[in-house]
């Protein structure tokens, strides 16, 4: 498994279960990506997520279960018809079953007395199933705990059918009008195909993670079947064990400094040109509670998201449904048609300038993202007996590598964020066309030296040792100065550039001397410049 | 569900109804010209209930069955162009329980249908208006409401 991102899966053979666990490595390459790897999942319990795997997550699953259903002396499938209820929080659970168990109960369909009382002691008496109006002896019924008789083969049609809906059959009820009585897990044991128990048990673990108040979602990689667990607060960007950097708030890929939201308008502004985004755009809507596009296929306005959303809305205003939806039939003026038509060709301009630049570092990370894959297969070893090196002492252009993909990424995003960026804001955007500007220049350095010198030591054998070691601190200390410089970056976009309103008396700054438009500037700002002073310093140093 | 079952379900559905029924209702499946019976498609007759605008009326309704009932619910029309909030213009009947989504059960029988039916007629469902006409007037315009409503009634009396 290469360094990836979800635009790209991995196909090859290797790619298998096994292979998610790091954990044998049979040559170097494999014990590159275990320290890596190892790397990551470390650091991020103190970035404040953690990545479950599915026997983890059924773990939890089984512990929150068997606690429940410990404490509340029921059985399993009760226990779990009431987690389904409260959303998996077991605190909840007990809470509201010991303050009222009756209601609860009678509330989630787990009946103590059967509504329908029925006769135990003859086996020979004739019972009506309720659906086909057949008449049955009482070995053929079956009944959940609302008494409601239903014979065999009936059951086994509700359920398969039920099943064949989708993860709503979680929470289905007595085929009884009304009747409140839910079916458990036992009764789906009973008389569900195989193929529907796996189906069911597989909504059932989907439901533990989608259906859930805790903060936990699926890795948005496709094939992908970890979740994380967002512990902390504040930071959305999360990389998944399958090398997937996505954030966590919104499921794109990994955005800072960019907010959630405009990566929304962004994405939808980049696909405006395909058909199918036309299509949805122009068919369905997205529901407001959990943007899944939804297309209006009868009469009424009254929209309903299919489960386990459930949420319901008005689909002229989408405001919430509650018994009706009023005011939305006022007209809210909007611009005028006509000064729209003369700013768009405009616009288009400025879009595709910005696009251009985004989509090129996207590639361009891409490529960085197969390079580290090429050089932990074939060229560090090569490097390594080139230059007479233990791997172990070739960790710096790994990191180097590493370093690009993320200044990639940072770089790809700070243009949707100069997109959006409001043109009336000039200092600002002074502020950020210069930082950008410096951060671009910066990491062209370290990729140009990472990429063409790199591969001087790799395939010329001319190079002295000394030679090599000059590259390497080279390497390294681009390395570090980009890292620093994009940190400090990411940062003060994050921030907004907010303290480009506070002035600074730093009249040298380089800031200054090359934007003499700019009349306000900033800590932030004399921050990026030391930085950037120091990084052109070691730079120009570094190279011939 | 068990294909087949449908017309079983049916048959039985025809001898409960049969037995005994609410006073006023009709409820009978289709028969062709040559005499044969059509059990998928069921002519019912819902009377208005007393008391209310709806009385004196006796309101033609069709209910088409598929192969998948009882697992789905039958599909119920009102003449085309019916007056009510939560009837479509085509005479669909826009009702919780048979919304196949929601509240649709396959123990539902055909009677608990037709008087869940009758009540929805005297008491409609804002939340979920199916046609602008009788959405609008219940809203708006009450006394109109109830003079359509009237009307409506009178046109459809009791058939000999």
């Amino acid at each position: 498994m290469g360094y990836s991102d979800d635009d790209i899966i991995i196909t090859d053979s290797d790619s298998e279960e096994d292979n998610y666990h790091y954990t044998d490595g049979d040559d170097g390459k494999d014990s590159y990506y275990e320290e890596i790897i190892e790397h990551d999942y470390t650091s991020n319990r103190q970035l404040g997520y953690v990545v479950l795997k599915e026997v983890d997550i059924l773990k939890h699953q089984r512990d929150d279960i068997e606690q429940v259903s410990t404490i509340l002396s029921i059985s399993q499938a009760e226990a779990i018809v009431l987690l389904l209820h409260y959303r998996w929080s077991t605190s909840k659970v007990e809470d509201e079953w010991f303050t009222d168990e009756n209601r609860v109960r009678k509330l989630v369909g787990i009946l103590k007395e059967p509504i329908l009382e029925y006769n135990n002691h003859g086996g020979e008496v004739d019972i009506e199933c309720g659906i086909c109006f057949e008449s049955y002896v009482q070995k053929d019924i079956a009944r959940v705990s609302c008494g409601h008789p239903y014979c065999v083969t009936c059951w086994t049609g509700y359920i398969a059918s039920k099943i064949d809906d989708g993860p709503g059959c979680l929470k289905f009820k007595c085929p009884e009008l009304s009747c409140c009585a839910a079916i458990d897990q036992d009764l789906i044991d009973r008389f569900a195909s195989e193929n529907d128990k796996e189906k069911y048990y597989r909504f059932l673990l989907r439901s533990y993670i989608e259906d859930n108040g805790k903060q936990i979602k699926w890795c948005p990689s496709p094939g992908c079947e970890y979740a994380v667990d967002l512990v902390g607060s504040g930071n959305y960007d999360v990389s998944c064990l399958c090398s997937c950097s996505f954030c966590w708030n919104c499921s794109e890929d990994a955005h800072s400094p960019v907010d959630c939201d405009t990566v929304s308008q962004w994405m939808i502004k980049n696909s405006d040109e395909s058909e199918n985004t036309n299509w949805i755009l122009a068919n369905t809507k997205p529901c407001p509670k959990c943007k899944r596009s939804i297309e209006k296929n009868m009469g009424c306005m009254h929209m309903s998201c299919p489960a386990p959303c459930k949420h319901q809305f008005c689909w002229m205003c989408l405001t919430q449904w509650d018994t009706s939806c009023y005011g939305c039939n006022k007209y809210d003026k909007g611009d005028e048609t006509e000064k729209k038509r003369i700013k768009a060709r405009q616009a288009i301009d400025r879009y595709v300038f910005y696009f251009e630049r985004w989509a090129a570092n996207q590639s361009s990370r891409r490529k960085a993202m197969q390079d580290l894959e090429k050089l932990l297969s074939v060229q560090l070893k090569e490097l390594s007996e080139r230059q007479s090196t233990p791997e172990s002492q070739l960790q710096f252009t790994i990191e180097a590598w590493l370093q690009i993909i993320e200044c990639r990424r940072v770089l790809q995003w700070t243009f949707a964020y100069g997109y959006y960026l409001p043109s009336n804001e000039v200092a600002k955007k002074q502020l950020f066309e210069y930082s950008q500007g410096e951060a671009q220049v910066g990491l062209e350095r370290l990729h140009h030296c990472a990429e063409v010198e790199l591969n001087q030591f790799v395939y010329n054998t001319e190079d002295t040792p000394k030679n090599f070691s000059d590259f390497r601190n080279k390497l390294i200390g681009l390395t570090k100065v980009t890292k620093t410089y994009f940190e400090n970056l990411v940062k003060a976009l994050e921030n907004g550039l907010a303290d480009v309103s506070k002035s600074s008396t730093d009249s040298t700054s380089a800031f200054k001397r090359q934007k003499a438009g700019g009349s306000k500037s900033s800590t932030i700002l004399s921050n990026d410049e030391r930085l950037a002073e120091e990084m052109q310093l070691d730079l120009y140093e570094n190279i011939e | 569900m068990a294909s087949g079952i449908a017309r079983g379900r049916l048959a039985e559905e025809r001898k409960s109804w049969r037995k005994n029924h609410p006073h006023g209702f009709v409820a009978k499946p289709e028969t062709g010209p040559d005499g044969t019976v059509n059990l998928m498609v069921w002519h019912c007759t819902i009377p208005g209930k007393a008391g209310t605008d709806w009385e004196g009326g006796f309101f033609p309704l069709t209910m088409h069955f598929s192969e998948d009932y009882p697992s789905k619910p039958p599909k119920c029309k009102f003449p085309q162009g019916f007056f009510h909030p939560n009837v479509y213009p085509s005479g669909t009947v826009c009702l919780s329980i048979l919304n196949e989504d929601y509240g649709w059960r396959p123990a539902i029988t055909v009677k608990q249908i037709l008087v869940g039916i009758q009540d929805l007629l005297d008491t409609p469902n804002p939340a979920d208006p199916a046609q602008t006409d009788g959405y609008h007037l219940f809203i708006q315009d009450p006394v109109e409401y109830k003079k359509r409503v009237k009307l409506q009634s009178k046109q459809y009396p009791p058939v000999v």
